[in-house]
């Protein structure tokens, strides 16, 4: 497997199709994401996002269409093989939208355990590697805690974790930030930056458009299984027509008071003035 | 016709339960509509006049003894659906106190005369008494043939059930367990008594009783007879029974009471009604044979037979109080006795469905919502609990496997000790351990022993009466003795339940669930069915979470009340809805791990080390497991 070379392509798309029984959630999808990147996808509820990032992740496999990982093709026969997968695993995480889903452990600390156990790292390894996690993510403090039992931002911050625990360089993130309160939702874009600094590859799909140009340096618009813009983000959050016809944005009465200055990071319709 | 305990196999008790099931749920569902004061004091009137009819024994042909049974006056009075929980009642009442019917049998004997009985005699009366009006001379003539036909489908529903037994139910060796007589045998002996004496008995009452009622009160008549004309008797506003109405019955009640006795006159059992010890009794086994188309009946009662009957023993066995020694007072008294708890049971039953129906806003949450949050909060109970597991006790230091090996030993060391002492000693060593391991006595109190007596002190309350030995008192009224030996099973039954109880709780409180499960793993169990139970006890939360907050959102859309049938059908979808969504979870769940590396096959961090302490702790459990079995011997 390739090691981490810029700007060559980590994952390639071409003409795929997924279908839910009858219904296609990606129509001859066409889409490339280079080392490096970070790219956010942008969508109505329902448009493809999710399903995209299965597919990444290779849990799900599409029905046509090729996707190839660094340059070798993502299949599933291709996953069955030991070291492939291993490799393939190590280096790509997914933080799931549902937190409840990604916490199935008794405790965090096993939950931060189970990837790098499945990986048959030495015990030793993974108890220091474990620990360290936990106090760089602030979590040391609900190490026996049932996940369960925790907050939404507290589960959200252990699900990171327990992708985190492996070093992927790839992160494919289904709305990290959604649901989370304020406090909650900076942390998480505070993590997101230092990633996209340190030159760690990532996707995440999201709703959130005001820290889009901090966490994003590309955006990919979906509109029902298809790609319908691609740019940088403050391209695209100045095509207001746009983020209107895939339900970004709606018009919405919003004042100003007289003389203050426009504080929108993104663009708003002023209807009501 | 009262099956006693041991005469039908256990599957086929199960059968006949499950048989009169629907037929109890609908009768209740039904009467619910209307049970306001116009049915209650009817319902219990007829299941005590059932009650006491069947009380009166009349000699058949053959040796044997048979009675009426009632349901023909109580179905044209009440309707099918209150004559079926009228006649159960009194059926439940001479099987409980009286000992006439069995216990395991009560489902079949329901089934036959209340059930059965009530919807034939329904559907007969209705089918021939049609259009005639409430004082027709018809109406008498439908009522007689409608008890006539109702009393012998029961007798024949009885005598295939009896007959079936042996063809079914053999040991080893060919003898018949249950039942000893066959098809050929027991149809005949039924139902030549039910179609003679018995068949006419309940054809005279129940037709004497509709031309009583055609004079007295016919409104009586109205329920069953909708479609007759208004002409003898308008309807009333309201529909409602007039308490004076019902006041001529209750006389009638009354008179048959006082006469009873006359129904003892007649010796001899009914058939199929013989005690275990009548198989090797010579003056009771011709008599059986006499009745039996002359078939000597096996030399010993048949096995199943001798185990089950000896499975109930009412406290007023055969009507005959053990204090009374004037056999006709005693069988009044027991008739006394019987309608008094009858009119009690009922007019406890329409309390209990009463306040229901009158407080409709506050709508009770279903059987089924009740136990859902009760299983929710008494799971996240079990979480809470972790708290204590988490404090610095001594059992909380004990290591996992030592508590859980040690909890088992010293529990098998509370079943095999014989001396009450001995068990003192270990419930005194586990209140010791509870608080050096800052366990709260109130916990335990709370948590095991009031429920632990509750369920035991149940169960153990009937061996204070029933185990023979040196009496030591008698109960007043009843008349129960309290022996010795009574008061020591009891004693035993409910300590060792205690005991046992204690250590149980001391381990789930001072243990964390994930080290038990983590425990489980030193004693070999697979990684993958460790990480399962796991994974159980995690989304079981989860899914009963979601499941709570379905019916929270369904009752907060919810304006007034809903009907049973309804609510029946949301709850049905809410279920599909709930394994649809647990069906989801599952398959995230699995990318979830596979994500993360999982290839079918399970790691786990086994971060659990023995220390000498604990084989030192290992040991003393050990040990005193052992020392309390030896002294108990």
């Amino acid at each position: 497997m390739n090691a981490n070379r810029p700007n060559s392509p980590v994952f390639h798309l071409e003409d795929v199709v997924f279908r839910y029984g009858a219904v296609t959630a990606l129509d001859g999808f066409s889409f490339e994401v280079n080392h490096g990147e970070s790219v956010a996808l942008l969508g109505a509820n329902g448009c493809g996002k999710s399903t995209l990032l299965r597919i990444l992740a290779g849990l799900s496999f599409p029905a046509a269409g090729r996707v190839t990982f660094c340059g070798q093709a993502l299949t599933a026969e291709r996953l069955a093989d030991a070291s492939f997968s291993t490799q393939f695993r190590r280096r790509v995480g997914l933080l799931f939208q549902n937190s409840e889903v990604q916490l199935f452990n008794a405790t965090v600390f096993d939950e931060l355990a189970f990837g790098p156990l499945q990986l048959e790292w030495p015990r030793d390894r993974i108890r220091k590697t474990v620990s360290d996690l936990l106090e760089v993510m602030g979590i040391a403090h609900l190490k026996d805690r049932a996940p369960h039992r925790l907050s939404g931002g507290e589960k959200k911050r252990v699900a990171l974790a327990s992708v985190l625990i492996l070093d992927p360089d790839i992160l494919l993130l289904d709305e990290p930030t959604a649901a989370l309160d304020p406090a909650s939702q900076s942390q998480i874009f505070d993590l997101l930056i230092s990633w996209r600094n340190s030159g760690r590859t990532v996707i995440l799909a999201t709703h959130d458009l005001d820290n889009l140009e901090d966490i994003a340096g590309r955006c990919a618009v979906f509109d029902r299984g298809r790609i319908v813009a691609e740019g940088a983000p403050l391209d695209i959050l100045h095509d207001v027509a746009l983020l209107e016809r895939i339900q970004l944005v709606r018009p919405h009465h919003h004042k100003h008071e007289p003389g203050a200055a426009q504080p929108h990071p993104h663009p708003h319709l002023h209807t009501g003035e | 016709m009262h099956i006693p305990d041991g005469y039908l196999s256990p599957s086929t008790c199960g059968v006949m339960y499950f048989l009169a099931l629907p037929f109890w749920s609908g009768a209740l569902i039904r009467l619910k509509a209307v049970l306001s004061t116009r049915v209650v004091p009817l319902l219990s009137l007829f299941a005590a006049f059932s009650f006491v009819v069947m009380m009166f024994n009349l000699p058949l042909p053959g040796g044997t003894t048979g009675h009426a049974v009632g349901m023909g006056i109580a179905t044209i009075v009440l309707g099918p659906a209150a004559s079926i929980l009228a006649i159960s009642i009194a059926l439940l009442v001479q099987a409980l106190f009286f000992g006439d019917g069995g216990i395991s049998t009560f489902g079949a004997n329901c089934f036959n005369m209340a059930i059965a009985g009530s919807l034939v005699a329904y559907a007969v009366y209705r089918l021939v008494g049609a259009g005639a009006s409430l004082t027709a001379r018809r109406r008498v003539f439908a009522a007689g043939v409608a008890g006539y036909i109702a009393i012998n489908v029961s007798a024949l529903l009885a005598a295939i059930e009896f007959g079936i037994q042996p063809a079914l139910f053999r040991d080893a060796s060919g003898a018949p367990l249950y039942c000893p007589y066959p098809l050929s045998v027991s149809i005949p002996a039924m139902m030549i008594g039910h179609l003679t004496f018995a068949g006419l008995a309940e054809l005279i009452v129940t037709a004497g009783l509709v031309s009583y009622l055609q004079r007295a009160d016919p409104s009586l008549l109205r329920i069953t007879a909708p479609e007759a004309p208004d002409r003898d008797c308008p309807r009333e506003a309201g529909e409602a029974v007039r308490w004076p109405a019902a006041r001529k019955l209750w006389l009638i009640l009354a008179i048959v009471l006082v006469i009873t006795p006359l129904g003892i006159v007649t010796a001899g059992s009914a058939w199929g009604e013989w005690s275990a010890q009548d198989f090797e009794n010579p003056g009771a086994r011709r008599e059986m044979a006499a009745a039996s188309r002359h078939q000597a009946p096996p030399s010993h009662a048949p096995k199943g037979l001798q185990r089950l009957s000896s499975l109930w023993t009412a406290p007023i066995s055969g009507y005959a109080p053990r204090f009374v020694k004037n056999a006709y007072f005693g069988y009044f008294a027991s008739a006394m006795t019987g309608v008094g708890i009858i009119i009690l049971f009922v007019l406890f039953l329409s309390r209990v469905f009463r306040a229901r129906a009158r407080n409709p806003k506050r709508q009770r949450a279903s059987f089924l919502e009740k136990t859902m949050s009760g299983f929710i909060r008494a799971t996240q109970h079990a979480i809470f609990a972790e708290d204590l597991a988490r404090s610095d006790g001594l059992l909380q230091r004990f290591d996992p496997r030592v508590k859980l090996t040690g909890t088992l030993a010293l529990i098998v060391a509370c079943v095999a000790s014989r001396r009450l002492i001995v068990l003192a000693a270990l419930l005194l060593f586990a209140c010791l351990l509870a608080f050096l391991s800052h366990v709260p006595l109130k916990t335990l109190l709370v948590r095991v022993w009031l429920a632990v007596l509750g369920f035991t002190g149940l169960i153990a309350l009937p061996a204070v009466f029933l185990t023979p030995g040196v009496m030591l008192a008698r109960v007043p009224v009843v008349d129960w003795p309290i022996t010795v030996q009574g008061l020591r099973t009891a004693a035993f039954l409910i300590l060792r339940a205690e005991t046992a109880g204690t250590y149980s709780l001391l381990l789930i409180l001072c243990t964390p669930w994930i080290r038990v499960l983590k425990s489980l793993r030193f004693f070999r169990v697979p990684a993958l069915f460790v990480l399962i139970v796991g994974m159980t006890y995690r989304y079981l939360f989860l899914l009963l979470q979601i499941a709570e907050e379905m019916f929270e959102a369904r009752r907060a859309r919810l304006v007034g009340v809903l009907q049973p049938s309804e609510r029946r059908r949301l709850l049905a979808g809410t279920a599909g809805v709930l394994l649809d969504k647990s069906l989801q979870l599952s398959s995230e769940v699995h990318a979830a791990m596979q994500a993360r590396g999982y290839r079918g096959e399970v790691h786990l961090l086994e971060d659990i080390r023995m220390l000498p302490a604990d084989w030192l702790r290992l040991g003393a459990a050990a040990g005193i497991s052992v020392l309390a079995i030896w002294f108990g011997r």
